[in-house]
């Protein structure tokens, strides 16, 4: 009578017990649920408000098409021919010839690059390829790629580069000059912008007794 | 869980007059405080509040339509009871004579956020009320307006996040446009981010990196590894918590609702990935600093003793624009998208890219990868 | 209705009894309350400023309460020791023991809930843990079990020495059939309450020092091995200020749980050092900043080197049956063991597993003032608890407090 009581009891223990069992997952792992769910994405969410008061050039490479900010309105001085009416070669010597004196090439060794690797002598308002084809000022990625195949599929896929504003279509990527000079590609060493002081105080604490 | 809800309005008497508009909008509620008849007495209070918790044949306007009313008097009593204490300061200020329309007000409002309920639960409608109820009191108390949104997760959506450890170079703009964005404490200098700087040629030392420099960077031999809330998708800190306080939604943001939060710091003990802040004293904004874009999950004003944490800047990311650190990272290394989408840029990098997770041994199946050129 | 006139009678007798007493006795009250005054003062401050006035951070984010929190389960539980041979085994030496017994988990639950809610940062919410009118995260969180667990172990531990005394009160005798059940229930249950306070650390992947399988079990040796230790001292000083004969026969065989229990935890600490020290990983770098300290950060060596030795001289001394069925030198090792537990299960515990942080960080813990004033305060609050009902049931059993039918 008591041992069936207390059976009893166990019994409903044990069962509370497994039926409190975590909730499980509908997925294993993560990539599970991405491989299965996976869906074009075509929701209410889109960029095209973010994106409105930017001027935007669409471009096509390879698979990937998207969207990269304008650059010839951006240059202050464009057009260039308004100065360089004649090939550089004949505006030496002239008066006007230091307008570009604060530029300091910095992009790989003067042996492999100088002005006319990219820029086109003969037509100042174009950028020209290492086989001289000519490249508009809009497209100056195009000769980035030349060298910087990596970087360049990189780009193209949406892993190196910032992106213009949302996540959400359309895609909008900074091209290769919104953030790297081409006459000095590199990124400058400096301060961080900021310091932790409660951080360090935690830290440096050695208590003692 | 029952359907009903688990929450019950204080009628002060602001109520009572019948709201034709049926709007819930503030302005019409302190019109109707000034009338003379309002004023209680502490037992009419105390009938008043019975009254409306049991609530037979109320009439149903302004908060009342918002916070429907559907309790059995022992509930009604028993929440009575568990809320005496906090109650008598309500009571005392809204009772009295002398007090103005606004203290009156704000009596309200606290009451009503005091014992509301779980925001996981809430209907929309219900969102709506107290997210006006919160933008009203910030007003109320400094004189300036906030815009607060409760935008509920997106269908076809879950938000993931990548980064770049060759390209970070440890400048910590994510960490400042963090802390504005998402109106941290100023005082202990709460951060959500924190940037390791490692030893190159000693793997992912954690212990030897450095998450306070202060040099030029990047320092020479060194790279830079970020870590926040890593939004897993088989959160320990969600299982742990005792109230449902913190949860995953739809489109995998785990969130917190400061409000329900009791601060057990439970949560931040079963957190692997130093992902949760703890108030510890309450946070301080400078009134001109304070974000005014706010989301009831996100960056809205907190108050001391709850936990909170990244939720890659709700009150963005479901706006469509990535999170503030991705926008203020000069150097691209912060990829943010959505992980179901085939042609967004982070399922590229997770096909493309070698990537890889922190402490992936422990089955929390975080949503942030890092990769390397 | 008569159930609730005696009843009355008995709070109303009870409250005569706690008032009166000897001047030693007014003494130890009075001064409990001024403590508690004092810890109320400490939480008024914490309240108000906030849990920034603890030693607690980020990194350590659980400090002295949930220390104490833990320990206390631990003491509470112990009162099963008593219970177990008391009502189930018919061992009649246990008889006056059992309510003192009860009595301390009782104050020591009552203690471990003031602790819990010392620790929370938002008191004023803390209704959204109650079922039905708030969320309860059941049972996906350990802690709605902890809670569960420990307001029902409460539960019984009231009822069923209020039921006895009840009885006894009236004069009458305890039906068994109504408190054995009872018993036998408390008896599962405190090893459930001890399991789930052990299940509430090693659950967490994110700390390995807690999320070891042994965990659980060493809970229990040292709670079996603490508690009645304490009891033993309790009984100690009862049987030395009143006149409720408790005699040297069952003090000395609590003496024997406590040893067994004791030479079980010791057992199981060195199994622990050895698979921390044996073959270190990354994951026994609490271990490593618990016993010698980490980048020269050791705040817990004085702490662990205390309760390691006093642990393992206790529990030789007590070994040797000569030594422990000396009454003097059984004090004092119950002292020395309690302290040395208190220390390990408390401190030694709790903080390192926050140390080093996830990344491998170190911020030291060490509690404020104000901390310490609020444990004091609570601690003062289970002796206040603790002493009012053993008055009481003392008074009862010796057959001072009796009903008088009118």
């Amino acid at each position: 009578m008591k041992n069936k009581e207390i059976t009893y009891h166990l019994l409903i223990l044990l069962l509370l017990i497994l039926n409190s069992c975590k909730e499980k997952n509908k997925y294993h792992t993560i990539t599970d649920k991405i491989a299965a769910e996976s869906k074009p994405y075509h929701g209410e969410l889109s960029s095209d408000e973010l994106l409105a008061d930017i001027p935007l050039i669409k471009i096509t490479e390879g698979k990937h098409t998207f969207l990269i900010p304008e650059r010839k309105g951006q240059i202050q001085s464009f057009a260039c021919i308004e100065c360089h009416s004649k090939p550089v070669s004949q505006m030496k010597g002239l008066e006007k010839q230091k307008a570009h004196w604060n530029i300091k090439m910095s992009h790989a060794n003067t042996d492999v690059m100088n002005c006319a690797s990219c820029h086109n002598g003969k037509d100042m308002n174009t950028l020209h390829t290492l086989t001289r084809q000519p490249v508009d000022f809009n497209l100056s990625y195009k000769l980035c790629a030349q060298c910087h195949s990596d970087q360049f599929e990189d780009w193209k896929g949406g892993a190196h580069g910032k992106k213009v504003a949302g996540w959400t279509a359309p895609r909008a990527s900074m091209t290769c000059v919104n953030c790297h000079n081409p006459h000095n590609p590199s990124f400058d060493k400096r301060w961080p912008v900021q310091f932790n002081t409660q951080k360090a105080v935690e830290r440096n604490e050695t208590l003692d007794h | 869980m029952s359907k009903n809800k688990k929450w019950y309005t204080l009628d002060l008497g602001l109520n009572k007059k019948k709201n034709t508009t049926g709007s819930c909008s503030c302005g019409n509620i302190s019109e109707n405080c000034t009338s003379a008849k309002q004023e209680l007495s502490a037992d009419e209070f105390y009938k008043a509040a019975v009254n409306a918790s049991i609530g037979e044949e109320r009439h149903k306007d302004g908060f009342d339509q918002v916070f429907d009313v559907k309790m059995d008097r022992r509930n009604a009593f028993k929440k009575l009871t568990a809320s005496l204490l906090i109650g008598a300061g309500a009571v005392s200020t809204s009772c009295s004579i002398i007090t103005g329309d606004d203290t009156k007000e704000k009596a309200q409002i606290n009451w009503e956020e005091q014992f509301k309920g779980n925001y996981k639960l809430m209907t929309d409608e219900e969102k709506q009320g107290t997210i006006d109820r919160l933008m009203r009191s910030y007003e109320l108390q400094t004189g300036k307006n906030i815009s607060m949104t409760a935008e509920n997760a997106v269908a076809n959506v879950l938000f993931g996040y990548a980064f770049n450890i060759s390209k970070c170079q440890g400048y910590m703009n994510c960490v400042s446009a963090c802390v504005e964005e998402n109106n941290q404490d100023r005082n202990s200098q709460m951060q959500y981010i924190r940037i390791h700087e490692m030893k190159d040629g000693e793997g992912f030392k954690f212990d030897n990196a450095d998450d306070n420099y202060y040099h030029e960077v990047p320092a020479e031999g060194h790279f830079y590894m970020g870590t926040q809330c890593f939004h897993c998708d088989n959160p320990p800190c969600v299982d742990v918590c005792p109230v449902q306080a913190t949860w995953k939604e739809e489109d995998g943001l785990v969130v917190i609702d400061y409000d329900w939060c009791v601060g057990c710091r439970y949560c931040m003990a079963a957190c692997p990935y130093d992902g949760r802040r703890f108030n510890w004293s309450k946070p301080e904004v400078p009134e001109n600093e304070v974000n005014k874009n706010q989301h009831y999950l996100g960056n809205r004003m907190r108050k001391k003793g709850v936990m909170e944490k990244c939720t890659f800047c709700v009150q963005r990311s479901r706006k469509g624009k990535n999170p503030a650190c991705v926008e203020a990272c000069p150097t691209g290394a912060r990829i943010f998208g959505n992980l179901l989408d085939p042609n967004s840029t982070i399922r590229w990098v997770l096909e493309n890219k070698k990537v890889f997770r922190l402490k992936e041994d422990l089955g929390t199946e975080p949503k942030f990868w890092y990769f390397m050129d | 209705m008569g159930v609730f006139k005696v009843f009355k009678s008995l709070v109303i007798d009870s409250l005569d009894t706690i008032t009166k007493g000897s001047k030693k006795y007014h003494i130890w009250m009075g001064s409990l309350t001024l403590v508690m005054l004092l810890g109320m003062y400490c939480y008024t401050l914490q309240l108000d400023q906030g849990l920034s006035v603890t030693g607690m951070s980020d990194r350590v984010s659980w400090g002295l309460y949930i220390s104490n929190f833990t320990f206390l389960v631990g003491v509470a539980a112990a009162a099963v020791m008593l219970v177990m041979p008391t009502y189930v085994l018919k061992d009649i030496d246990f008889k006056q023991a059992v309510l003192i017994g009860e009595g301390l988990a009782v104050a020591a639950l009552i203690m471990c809930l003031a602790f819990v809610v010392a620790d929370m940062g938002g008191p004023s919410v803390l209704w959204h843990m109650i079922p039905g009118i708030g969320v309860f995260n059941f049972p996906n969180s350990m802690l709605t079990w902890d809670v569960i667990v420990l307001n029902g172990y409460l539960f019984i531990n009231i009822s069923i020495p209020l039921y006895i005394l009840f009885r006894h009160y009236q004069g009458k005798e305890a039906k068994k059939k109504v408190y054995v059940p009872g018993a036998v229930l408390s008896v599962f249950w405190a090893v459930g309450i001890h399991l789930v306070t052990a299940f509430l650390y090693q659950g967490l992947q994110a700390r390995p020092f807690w999320n070891n399988a042994l965990l659980g079990p060493r809970f229990l040796a040292s709670a079996f091995a603490a508690g009645p230790a304490l009891i033993i001292l309790v009984l100690a000083v009862i049987r030395s200020y009143t006149a409720f004969k408790i005699e040297d026969k069952t003090i000395k065989k609590i003496a024997l749980i406590v040893t067994v229990a004791a030479q079980i935890n010791l057992i199981m600490l060195v199994s622990e050092l050895f698979k921390e020290f044996y073959a270190p990983t990354h994951h026994s770098e609490s271990a490593y900043y618990l016993f010698f300290g980490l980048h020269g950060k050791n705040a817990l060596l004085p702490w662990i080197w205390t309760a390691i030795p006093l642990n393992i001289l206790a529990t030789i001394i007590l070994t040797f049956g000569v030594l422990r069925n000396n009454l003097k030198i059984l004090y004092f090792c119950c002292f020395i063991l309690f302290v040395a537990i208190w220390i390990e299960k408390g401190f030694g515990l709790i903080v390192p597993g926050f140390i080093p942080g996830p990344y491998g960080k170190i911020v030291e813990y060490l509690p404020t003032g104000i901390e310490v004033g609020v444990t004091v305060g609570i601690w003062a609050l289970g002796a206040f608890v603790f002493t009012i009902l053993a008055k009481t049931a003392i008074g009862i059993e010796l057959g001072l407090l009796r009903y008088r039918n009118k």
